[in-house]
């Protein structure tokens, strides 16, 4: 916690790791979940 | 050699029909010169009331020009196109008129009518606005000819665009202006330099591109024109 | 399947390269990044400004490039893919905006001040503004698809005038820019040092093909949405 406090630069970084890695397994999700739709429009026609 | 020449000189004609039926459709309503120059006052006066006989500077009524004529332009340019529509003789047209001469009949028409609109709101500014001074008349007048063409050769295919599109006013100035902007930037400063005194040489530059704007719009419009104007 | 864990692996690396390496005056290793007077901590929105542009710029030429395509072949796919495309180009075209008017508060004192950078983003964004606006002012899907095509187009070729008119009209604060006091040319050319160039590059690859998966994501939504309503 000292350390962060000194240095806040690391504080950013954090926080936008945190902002990547969020939206990077949103993407992973969606793209799951858009492939199961394909099988399975393709399945009904 | 002869098919060609005969198909040259049949473009040449429908291309003229084509700026005849406008032009006698302006005669007969005289809308151009009624609205349009009742559009030019309004916006110089509104000028001169914001002014209120404070002088301004050089830079600031160089760019006022352009904005009247700017806003004329996409008041009265779409017509052309946009009458097809309304009348429902757009697809006559397309039947009887190659799509070249169509879009050239409509530029030529565009042409004369932003001609006209420059003339009258160069010659009101020059008489009613006192700050406006120009040093050089010979650059002036290249560059308000210039100007005139380039803006009536990207309005024209905006407005092909818009009439096709159904929605009259609102759209066309929000296409046009980032297609214009760097016709205006140009015009702007070299109107500023004018106004300044400035010598041939020194606007060289200002007038390599708006020449090469103009070639480039009218040959890129040329070539998309057909897949506006055919369904 | 590896291509995204190598994006996931390779962007995560460079954020924390991007912020943890320490900016020293005297670089004495591999691993510190060399003080440029001027920018000091301000540098590192490089990594993250600078990629942002450059997708906002070819997400344009890619839609301009399926708008070419769709009228050439009349195939309403490369339609949907055009303005995924132009969608995905706009978001950038925003986020590189912000973070650029953010940075340039904190270097040149004011939020906008119509440096030439901004001015032509702010065209960028105006172009993006017309096309979506065009593009929600028709209902049928194929004129749609030809005028909204057309329209790129012609953007596409008239923006490129800015090249030449710029520098006669201002002179650039950005850094890069002719104005700038430290010398002519790209930043990326003259001041980032080889381990920032490494840093720079694997991001602006890192972009791409986050870009190019956010645009697969989206045709892909985009054509299964127009499989339901084709089957009604």
């Amino acid at each position: 916690m000292e350390f962060l406090a000194e240095h806040q630069l690391y504080i950013v970084m954090i926080i936008v790791l945190g902002i990547w890695l969020g939206l990077y397994v949103y993407l992973f999700r969606l793209d799951g979940r858009i492939s199961k739709l394909e099988k399975e429009s393709r399945h009904e026609s | 050699m002869q098919p060609d020449e005969r198909y040259g000189r049949r473009w040449l004609r429908a291309t003229s029909a084509v700026f005849l039926k406008d032009w006698h459709a302006e005669l007969r309503t005289r809308y151009a010169i009624n609205a349009l120059g009742m559009f030019v006052v309004t916006t110089i006066s509104i000028i001169l009331f914001s002014l209120g006989g404070e002088p301004a500077s050089p830079e600031v009524l160089a760019g006022m020009l352009w904005v009247v004529l700017f806003f004329a332009a996409m008041s009265g340019m779409s017509r052309t196109f946009v009458m097809e529509e309304e009348r429902g003789t757009a697809m006559t047209l397309q039947l009887q008129a190659p799509a070249s001469a169509v879009y050239f009949g409509k530029l030529l028409f565009n042409l004369v009518l932003g001609a006209g609109l420059t003339l009258l709101t160069v010659v009101l500014y020059a008489v009613l606005i006192e700050g406006f001074v120009i040093r050089s008349y010979g650059v002036f007048i290249g560059v308000v000819t210039l100007g005139s063409i380039g803006l009536a050769a990207a309005s024209t295919i905006i407005a092909a665009i818009i009439a096709r599109a159904n929605t009259k006013g609102t759209l066309y100035p929000v296409l046009s202006f980032p297609i214009l902007l760097p016709l205006l930037m140009t015009v702007i400063n070299a109107t500023r330099l004018a106004s300044e005194g400035t010598s041939w040489a020194d606007a060289g530059g200002e007038f390599q591109i708006l020449i090469s704007y103009i070639v480039v719009v009218v040959t890129t419009s040329y070539l998309l024109f057909e897949y506006i104007w055919k369904d | 399947m590896i291509l995204k864990g190598a994006l996931g692996v390779l962007l995560t690396l460079v954020i924390i390269a991007a912020f943890a390496l320490p900016i020293t005056p005297q670089p004495q290793s591999w691993l510190e990044f060399p003080l440029i007077p001027g920018l000091e901590e301000k540098a590192r929105i490089i990594f993250f400004h600078v990629p942002t542009a450059w997708l906002s710029v070819m997400a344009f030429l890619t839609s301009m490039v399926f708008g070419i395509r769709y009228l050439r072949k009349r195939d309403m796919l490369d339609d949907i893919r055009s303005s995924s495309a132009a969608g995905l180009g706009l978001l950038f075209c925003i986020l590189a905006t912000a973070t650029g008017a953010v940075w340039a508060k904190f270097n040149w004192g004011s939020f906008w001040n119509w440096d030439p950078r901004e001015t032509s983003i702010f065209v960028l964004l105006l172009i993006y503004g017309a096309y979506f606006s065009l593009r929600s002012a028709i209902e049928v899907e194929e004129k749609r698809a030809t005028l909204s095509s057309v329209y790129s187009i012609i953007a596409a070729v008239t923006v490129p005038f800015f090249v030449f008119i710029m520098p006669r009209i201002m002179t650039g604060l950005h850094p890069g820019a002719k104005g700038d006091p430290d010398g002519a040319g790209p930043v990326i050319e003259f001041k980032m040092s080889p381990n920032m160039r490494v840093v720079f590059f694997a991001s602006l690859i890192a972009f791409t093909l986050l870009f190019v998966w956010m645009f697969t994501l989206r045709v892909r939504a985009a054509r299964l949405e127009s499989h339901l309503q084709a089957k009604g």
